[in-house]
């Protein structure tokens, strides 16, 4: 097995190289789509941010900066008013690495149908400098993978996702980097994983993080306790936060956290990190997009078809039935642990050899299927 | 001035023969958008549907209800992923039942079988039930107040003398949530106020009318903009007959403006 990529100039890999076209505003959200569909391979998001300062501000702004410096992108084009606050996001992004980011502002273009035109021309001609970039051999320490979870069935702690634990495993032993998401899905089990924190202060950090969640909860006056497990992952045969929780931290192997991240933060060193994000399918998978993560490996219980513009999103089923029922939502089966056909290890080796492919250019469902889900992940000043 | 809309069976005369393709969830956006596109209907993309708590579950479904019932849209395919919240087949008995179908991405084959069943569907909704043209009698104009206006009282007296309903919403700095409530209100034709500092925008739904004022971002977006500072009142009525009667505004033409369901508690 070996790995290609691409590397960066700052010295980051990437296993794709994208123009993504990132509006600035939720207005230019629709000319941004545009730009995808009538240029030569450029790939876009939407998103709902109008500038206003809000209590996520912060927050806000590190998800879109983050996204347009993704290892996995060549250029970003940003699409912008021409506003004062946008420069804090473009210049948070310049403060990120070396990747190449162009604007184009509809102050300067005076019209959607011009600003269409100029960032269509703009990303042709990055689409072919991007093309004329070559792969070059890259070390297993070199990927950055985002482990998550959604739509959980009773199979889900028992086979996709402690065989991804596997492949996780493995790329730390390499020199990797792995994070676990979705703070909700680790509650009640948090005891368990901050006894496998590199340091005392690691593991409080992972038990005062849960606290934070759980409290920012409570303060809407809702029991988390009992609004979890979802009516899907009851259909699918959870019993109770702590049985899902328990199955979900599984994604997560049994290596050491090295430490834990807030939403949207990139980790400065190798190893398995642990980071604050919502379970919400989405905000999770743009929170990775915004911490250099190159790709996600997905499991779900039920199947869902989402995926990211900045990272290959595997999807690994864990039921037979779902898999063969929706394929072509699914990358990988890993049904087939309870179906007696493979062992954790063997399946857990066939989604590392897996997670090398697509890093090596392999098209995942989800980039098949066009599927560029981005959304803003917001507080509301819930936090403490 | 008389206004001929278009006969929506339980939804009322509508100034726009519009159909929506309604994701109940973020997870079904993207195929919804595919459907859209393929068959020239409205959509639009969310974080909603899944994950969602306290009051947001039913101030999201209440406003999935408002967008299905609300008279400028023909008919209605709702897709849903199968395992969400706000559950697609829960949805449909609460929206109009005319013209109102559902499809379940995990019980179609997954994302291209919903794709190819959706567009089926919605040619059929859309070609075997064609709207009759009616005459509209009351036109709810929709005034989103995002900035100051001067003569707001001229123009309210002279909408209201004009034959119009007029709801107000000026709760927000930003248009688009005071759009989604006007929507939420049945206005059929929203006449926008900008703040200075926002542009122009769009609700996909209803035609948008902008008016400029004259901060520097405004002056350099003129040209997305329908009527300029200190346009008369009765230039707006003039302009608001001629949308009404199928006039498309700029936000229109240039597709502008995200449809954004009103949130106020995190994600789990």
């Amino acid at each position: 097995m070996s790995l290609t990529g691409y590397k960066r100039a700052d010295g980051r890999w990437g296993f794709r190289n994208h123009v993504l076209i990132l509006p600035l505003h939720q207005m230019l959200s629709a000319a941004a789509r545009d730009v995808e569909k009538d240029s030569k391979g450029a790939v876009a998001v939407s998103h709902d941010w109008s500038q206003v300062v809000e209590k996520d501000h912060q927050r806000i702004i590190h998800s879109l900066a983050g996204n347009a410096t993704n290892p996995n992108i060549y250029a970003t084009i940003f699409l912008r008013l021409g506003t004062p606050a946008e420069d804090e996001v473009i210049n948070l992004a310049k403060s990120y690495g070396k990747t190449k980011l162009i604007e184009v502002s509809l102050s300067e273009a005076k019209s959607i149908d011009r600003l269409r035109q100029m960032a269509i021309d703009r990303a042709n001609t990055l689409l072919t400098e991007a093309k004329s970039e070559q792969r070059v051999a890259a070390p297993f320490s070199a990927m950055v993978l985002g482990l998550e979870c959604g739509g959980s069935d009773a199979y889900s702690g028992i086979t996709a996702n402690p065989a991804l634990g596997v492949a996780s495993d493995e790329l730390v032993a390499q020199g990797g980097t792995s994070i676990l998401g979705e703070t909700m899905e680790i509650l009640g089990a948090e005891h368990l994983l901050a006894k496998r924190a590199i340091t005392a202060a690691v593991g409080q950090q992972i038990i005062d993080v849960v606290a934070r969640y759980e409290a920012s909860i409570n303060y809407e006056g809702i029991d988390i306790r009992g609004a979890q497990p979802s009516r899907g992952n009851i259909e699918g045969g959870l019993s109770t936060l702590e049985e899902k929780s328990l199955g979900a931290a599984k994604k997560a192997g049994n290596a050491q956290f090295t430490g834990v991240l807030e939403y949207a933060i990139a980790p400065s060193k190798a190893g398995l990190y642990f980071m604050d994000t919502p379970g919400h399918d989405i905000e999770q998978l743009t929170g990775f997009g915004a911490a250099n993560v190159n790709i996600t490996v997905f499991t779900t219980g039920r199947g869902t078809p989402t995926g990211s513009a900045v990272m290959p999103t595997i999807k690994v089923a864990t039921n037979t039935e779902m898999a063969t029922a929706i394929p072509d939502i699914i990358d990988l089966n890993s049904g087939t642990i309870a179906d007696g056909t493979q062992t954790l290890e063997e399946n857990g080796e066939l989604i590392y050899k897996l997670i090398m492919d697509v890093a090596n250019g392999q098209l995942t469902k989800a980039e098949l299927g066009g599927h560029h889900e981005f959304n803003l992940s917001r507080l509301y000043g819930s936090t403490l | 001035m008389s206004i001929t809309g278009f006969s929506h069976k339980g939804r009322g005369v509508g100034v726009r023969d519009h159909q929506l393709i309604l994701p109940s969830v973020v997870c079904s956006t993207h195929v919804s958008r595919k459907i859209a596109n393929e068959v020239g209907a409205i959509t639009f993309a969310h974080q909603n549907g899944c994950g969602i708590i306290g009051i947001d579950v039913p101030g999201v479904d209440n406003f999935f209800i408002d967008l299905a019932n609300h008279p400028n849209v023909q008919s209605v395919l709702v897709v849903s992923l199968g395992c969400e919240t706000i559950q697609g087949p829960e949805l449909l008995p609460k929206i109009n039942r005319e013209l109102s179908r559902l499809l379940v991405i995990q019980e179609s084959g997954g994302a291209s079988g919903t794709y190819e069943s959706g567009v089926t569907q919605a040619k059929q909704l859309r070609d075997n039930f064609k709207s009759e043209k009616a005459r509209l009698d009351k036109l709810i104009v929709g005034l989103d107040l995002s900035r100051d206006t001067p003569n707001l009282s001229a123009l309210k007296t002279g909408l209201t003398a004009a034959g119009f309903e007029v709801v107000v919403e000026s709760e927000h700095a930003v248009s688009e949530h005071n759009l989604s409530k006007l929507m939420s209100a049945k206005a059929q034709v929203v006449i926008s106020f900008p703040d200075e500092n926002q542009p122009p925008t769009g609700f996909p739904l209803i035609p948008v009318i902008n008016i400029a004022s004259t901060s520097p971002l405004h002056m350099a977006l003129a040209s997305e903009f329908d009527l300029a500072q200190g346009s008369s009142v009765e230039e707006i009525i003039e302009l608001i007959n001629k949308v009404a009667n199928g006039q498309k505004t700029r936000s229109e033409v240039s597709g502008i403006g995200e449809i954004v369901a009103p949130r106020s508690v995190r994600s789990v």
